[in-house]
């Protein structure tokens, strides 16, 4: 056993029965910590359980929750008929829940078939024939504690997200932030018999909960940035921006005051378009540790149809024939040789198979923008960032599931002495849940320093890229802007940047996902960069295959592996 | 020379000709039936089924009724026409010509089984054509010549259609001339017999191992790119009858090579804790 999963046993969260949840309930299925002493209850895609109950309890009340989910019994069209009706809604559970698991009772484990009772489970054979009883005068028993509870309303407004949105995913936690004010309106019609002797004020009354729910978000507010990040960045020139709204930033300031103490960075030039010449040393580049977030959902394996596309990509011979030198030895040549030699010609000494895998020689490192105008609503209403970061993480799933070797870092300047660069995923980690939780903890804030992170994106890539062919993914909304480093300067130093890159045989693609940045400034920022705007990030496995050939081919020039400076 | 005697012994391929006691194969369907039907009628055969599920047995225990020997081929990408069909070696100075395994089915009338075809390149599935179809032929270019085949011979690849090769897909044309069966995996009674026969372990830890496997299968739509198959389970089994814990033998047989990724890993720890459960 390896020691990350000993870790995981002894920490007692309820996280760890995410994929049970999604095993019982044959769906994608997070379990998250819920309030102390709440009920189980779930919203369609988390289930929320009391984590400071025990494991058995814990495990009882995930699966109830996701065999109500199983078998159907949290359809739209039941749960509709119980908003409102909290007692209802314990009368349907206390039988519907038994016929739920009598349902699949094959599929569960064997300490939770005990919680079966047959006899009510034999009183309905489908969710409607369930609420018929509940709504009957029949006397029904109160569903034990381990059934948790049923909260129609987030499950009406889960389903509905969810048929709005079919492809969206977000993660369970922001969402539940979201739904503070919901959740509080039905707590209050909810009744909590059982906590009518505490405090209202303290501890778990309702008022309780709303004041630790209020001081929860205020303390999330306040750990913003330096004055002014949460500003707007930039002046546009694009009209069509839909949100109006001021652009709200949630950064932490700690990765600030962790850069002030880590003065090491790397220094890169910067260029200035108005004298004509670069500035030596001016930016000064650090790697800081981005934050991982907790309860992210699993990778999905070629979520977006890319790797169909980039599959494609694959150029070179991975076996050569008739070799001088090789590993194994070409039968037929060595047939033909001999031959020869028996007529009495000389024969021809090139007789083994050379393995030379280059089929996928390629490096490629993506560029995240993780500045404070990625924050702004795009087209389809979710934000540019979250579009970046799913494009971002489809790209390197499907690059890593190919063999490539794929590097993500994310990008974000307050500054020329504190443009940081998060490596979400190096080139030597693996592709696992780590790098996933790093990606989805991104929070957009501060400017962007676009040259800056170009170059020493580029020069990760170079050094520990490791292949001949090697290729820089910007994802970007276009928009260069830092202190000292308006959008006229930055773009031309931007494309600079670029063309340093490219010098140096690296490839350059900059996408846009989702931003409306218009396409003459990003044609200023990209220059003769292949690049792309692409409206939602589905239409990207149409666009992405010659976009990776053209970028390829403007820099497939032979070069040394370690063409720097 | 040295590769030489290494070479003609690969070229063989393998042959399995015992005729100890049928290979266990429960049926789950009708593919018995199809199988047989299509080896009267000289049709070739493409299983299609997910990896682990019992292509190879099922194959097996087929050639064991129909009495007839089984050519077993790995294909691999490097897979060349030559492999197949066969080649000149040099044995005392002479060229001699050495069957490859898929001319000796031809010639003895065996059923001969490419396994994983996918993986083999699209140039060489061609040669298969004419010996798929109506015609019952494999040209032979080197020799000069064309063998038909001998009766009992019969053609049978398999492939994994969730198998993460994109680029490689089985040519249409190559397809259209195959009986395709479906093998999935067994439901969960008889996968319970499988297990206890094969690993020898009692009912009741033989239902729970496919009950933690039946449930690790329902997270195939959720992000676990491979689950838990029979061939698994079965090793499980076979950990459980040596002395181990269900659940030791659990977490090495199943959540150990079904992925590295350490969440998943916990999670499915986690699973097996619960499923497993004493």
């Amino acid at each position: 056993m390896n020691p990350s999963c000993r870790e995981a046993e002894k920490s007692g969260s309820p996280e760890r029965l995410s994929l049970l949840a999604s095993a019982i309930s044959s769906r994608a299925l997070q379990v998250a910590a819920g309030g102390p002493g709440e009920k189980a209850w779930t919203n369609g895609r988390v289930v929320f359980v009391d984590a400071s109950i025990d494991r058995r309890e814990q495990i009882d009340a995930v699966a109830v929750q996701a065999s109500l989910l199983a078998a159907g019994s949290l359809d739209t069209d039941v749960v509709r008929r119980l908003t409102r009706r909290s007692a209802l809604a314990r009368r349907y559970l206390a039988v519907e829940g038994h016929r739920a698991l009598a349902a699949i009772a094959d599929l569960l484990p064997p300490s939770v078939r005990t919680l079966i009772d047959s006899n009510v489970a034999a009183r309905a054979d489908s969710p409607a024939a369930s609420l018929a009883a509940a709504l009957s005068r029949e006397s029904v028993a109160d569903p034990p504690d381990s059934f948790g509870t049923i909260r129609a309303r987030h499950l009406l407004t889960s389903i509905n997200r969810a048929d709005s949105s079919a492809t969206t995913r977000q993660d369970a936690p922001r969402e539940q932030r979201n739904h503070v004010l919901a959740e509080l309106a039905e707590d209050e019609d909810d009744g909590t018999a059982a906590d009518l002797f505490s405090s209202p004020v303290g501890g778990r009354g309702a008022l309780g909960r709303l004041l630790g729910k209020l001081l929860e978000v205020v303390r999330q507010l306040n750990g913003g940035g330096p004055p002014g990040a949460d500003a707007p960045t930039h002046r546009t020139r694009a009209g069509t921006r839909t949100g109006r709204n001021p652009v709200l930033s949630t950064g932490m300031a700690g990765i600030v005051e962790e850069a002030a103490i880590e003065r090491r960075g790397t220094r890169y030039p910067e260029w200035d378009v108005h004298r004509r010449r670069y500035r030596q040393d001016w930016c000064t580049v650090q790697e800081v540790e981005p934050r991982p977030k907790d309860g992210t959902p699993l990778f999905v394996s070629d979520a977006y149809g890319l790797r169909r596309p980039l599959a494609r990509l694959g150029v070179g011979l991975d076996r050569f024939r008739r070799r001088v030198q090789g590993d194994d030895i070409d039968i037929d040549a060595v047939v033909e040789a001999r031959v020869e030699v028996m007529a009495g010609s000389a024969p021809d000494e090139a007789v083994y198979i050379e393995s030379l895998r280059r089929r996928r020689d390629l490096s490629v490192l993506l560029l995240l923008d993780s500045s404070g105008s990625a924050a702004e609503p795009g087209a389809t209403g979710q934000t540019v960032h979250e579009q970046q970061c799913a494009a971002a993480a489809a790209l390197t799933v499907a690059l890593h599931e190919l063999g490539d070797r794929v590097a993500l870092y994310a990008y974000c300047s307050r500054g020329r002495s504190a443009v940081q660069l998060m490596p979400v995923k190096r080139f030597d980690d693996g592709l696992d849940t780590a790098v996933m939780r790093r990606l989805h903890g991104l929070v957009p804030v501060a400017y962007s320093r676009l040259g800056a992170a170009i170059r020493h994106g580029a020069a990760v890539l170079e050094d520990r890229g490791g292949t001949s062919r090697r290729l820089l993914v910007v994802l970007s909304d276009g928009l260069a802007y830092d202190h000292g480093y308006e959008p006229a300067y930055g773009a031309a130093d931007a494309r600079r940047a670029l063309a340093e890159a490219r010098r140096r045989g690296t490839a350059c693609l900059c996408l846009s996902i989702g931003a409306h940045t218009d396409a003459e400034t990003l044609r200023l920022v990209f220059g003769s960069a292949a690049h792309a705007t692409i409206p939602t990030i589905e239409q990207l496995s149409h666009v992405i295959g010659p976009l990776f050939r053209a970028a390829l081919r403007s820099a497939d020039i032979p070069r040394p592996l370690k063409g720097r400076r | 020379m040295a590769g030489d005697g290494a070479r003609a012994a690969g070229l063989g391929g393998v042959v399995s000709t015992t005729r100890a006691a049928r290979p266990y194969y429960v049926p789950v369907a009708n593919e018995e039936r199809i199988f047989k039907a299509a080896f009267r009628q000289g049709l070739s055969v493409l299983l299609k089924g997910p990896t682990g599920c019992g292509k190879t047995r099922f194959l097996e225990a087929m050639a064991y009724d129909l009495e007839r020997p089984l050519l077993t081929v790995a294909c691999h990408d490097d897979l060349t026409t030559a492999d197949l069909v066969g080649r000149f070696l040099l044995r005392g100075g002479e060229t001699e010509w050495v069957d490859g395994p898929l001319t000796r089915a031809v010639r003895e009338g065996a059923i001969c089984y490419l396994d994983e075809v996918v993986e083999a390149r699209q140039d060489t599935t061609v040669v298969l054509h004419p010996l798929a179809d109506h015609r019952r032929q494999l040209p032979i270019e080197r020799l000069g010549l064309t063998l038909d085949a001998a009766p009992g011979f019969c053609l049978v690849v398999s492939y994994n259609p969730g198998y993460q090769s994109v680029l490689k897909d089985l040519k249409d044309s190559t397809r259209q001339r195959m009986v395709a069966i479906e093998l999935g995996f067994p439901p969960a009674d008889v996968e319970e017999k499988i297990v206890a026969h094969e690993a020898g372990v009692d009912h009741g830890n033989a239902a729970k191992l496919v009950r933690l496997g039946q449930a690790i299968r329902r997270l195939e739509t959720t992000g676990l790119r491979e689950v838990a198959s029979t061939r698994v389970l079965i090793a499980a089994g076979r950990l459980v009858a040596e002395g181990l814990s269900p659940r030791e033998a659990a977490r090495a047989a199943v959540a150990g090579p079904l992925t590295d990724d350490s969440t998943v890993t916990s999670g499915l720890v986690e699973m097996i804790d619960v499923y497993l459960a004493d």
